[in-house]
């Protein structure tokens, strides 16, 4: 038995899985965020692994994109937060549920 | 044999950490178990040879963003309000569907012809560099990208700045601030 690059791919679905889960199921605002971050780490392993398997010159493309990915995640998650604090001090409450003003 | 071991090791680990994500009810063990995760990862991509991506998944990832969320969290003190319910009733339909998209994503990509090459590039820190900043009129032009980058940061830290600061006091910045 070697290692093979599937066994990284179904790796990155199951976190990726687990990250959607927990970003659309959860109701904590904290919980939504920290989700997003999972599966921004999930397709950046997927990334690095479909990199393994292609020719030499060709294989450094799939790891160079995922540090831009890792570069837009910081972002993301700097104003995200800071929305999260400014949400938090409107309605200091962190479900979800309290923020349904738009809601038709 | 050996890579097979550590990479099951690893991937448990990774795993444990995301359910863990998943169930827990503090933002701040989720939090934490977001850490262990991002470590397991990082040691998965030194393992698949990308030393440098492991690096800097430890550096900006496990280190820097971690870091703001579990300082966001302790601010807030996010266990002030512990009676928020975890799931509700959507949750019922919206975990069965994310199972069946992984399951029909898995299965497509059990049947995809997949196998490591010989001839890939170990992403060492050389490597990476060079690459990055190749600067060559035929070059792969990596650097407009990564000026572009810097643009987007310096724009978030500024936006991040400009919300979450505090009201200031006086009566010139209240009414301002009530006109927009």
């Amino acid at each position: 038995m070697e290692l093979q690059p599937i066994y990284i791919q179904i790796l990155a679905l199951a976190i990726f899985a687990l990250g959607l889960m927990t970003a659309i199921s959860r109701r904590n605002l904290f919980f939504v965020l920290m989700g997003v971050e999972l599966a921004l780490n999930a397709v950046n392993l997927s990334f690095i692994g479909f990199a393994k398997t292609l020719p030499a010159e060709m294989s450094i493309t799939g790891q160079i994109v995922p540090l831009f990915s890792i570069a837009v995640a910081a972002a993301e998650a700097c104003v995200g937060f800071a929305m999260l604090i400014l949400l938090f001090r409107k309605k200091e409450s962190v479900d979800s549920d309290n923020y349904s003003n738009m809601k038709g | 044999m050996l890579a097979l071991i550590y990479f099951i090791i690893l991937a448990v680990v990774a795993l444990g950490a995301a359910v863990c994500v998943f169930l827990s009810r503090h933002p701040l063990y989720g939090a934490l178990s977001l850490v262990t995760s991002m470590v397991a990862l990082a040691g998965i991509y030194g393992l698949i040879g990308s030393p440098f991506l492991g690096v800097v998944q430890i550096m900006v990832y496990a280190g820097a963003i971690m870091m703001l969320v579990t300082f966001v969290i302790m601010v807030l003190n996010g266990a002030r309000d512990s009676k928020t319910p975890m799931f509700d009733k959507v949750s019922l339909f919206i975990i069965p569907a994310v199972l069946v998209l992984a399951g029909l994503v898995g299965f497509a990509l059990t049947r995809a012809p997949l196998a490591f090459d010989a001839t890939t590039l170990r992403g060492s820190v050389a490597l990476t560099s060079r690459t990055l900043f190749d600067v060559a009129q035929t070059g792969p032009g990596y650097f407009v990208l990564f000026e572009v980058l810097g643009l987007l940061l310096l724009s978030a830290m500024v936006a991040a700045v400009l919300l979450a600061k505090k009201r200031l006091g006086s009566v010139d910045t209240e009414n301002t601030e009530e006109s927009h």
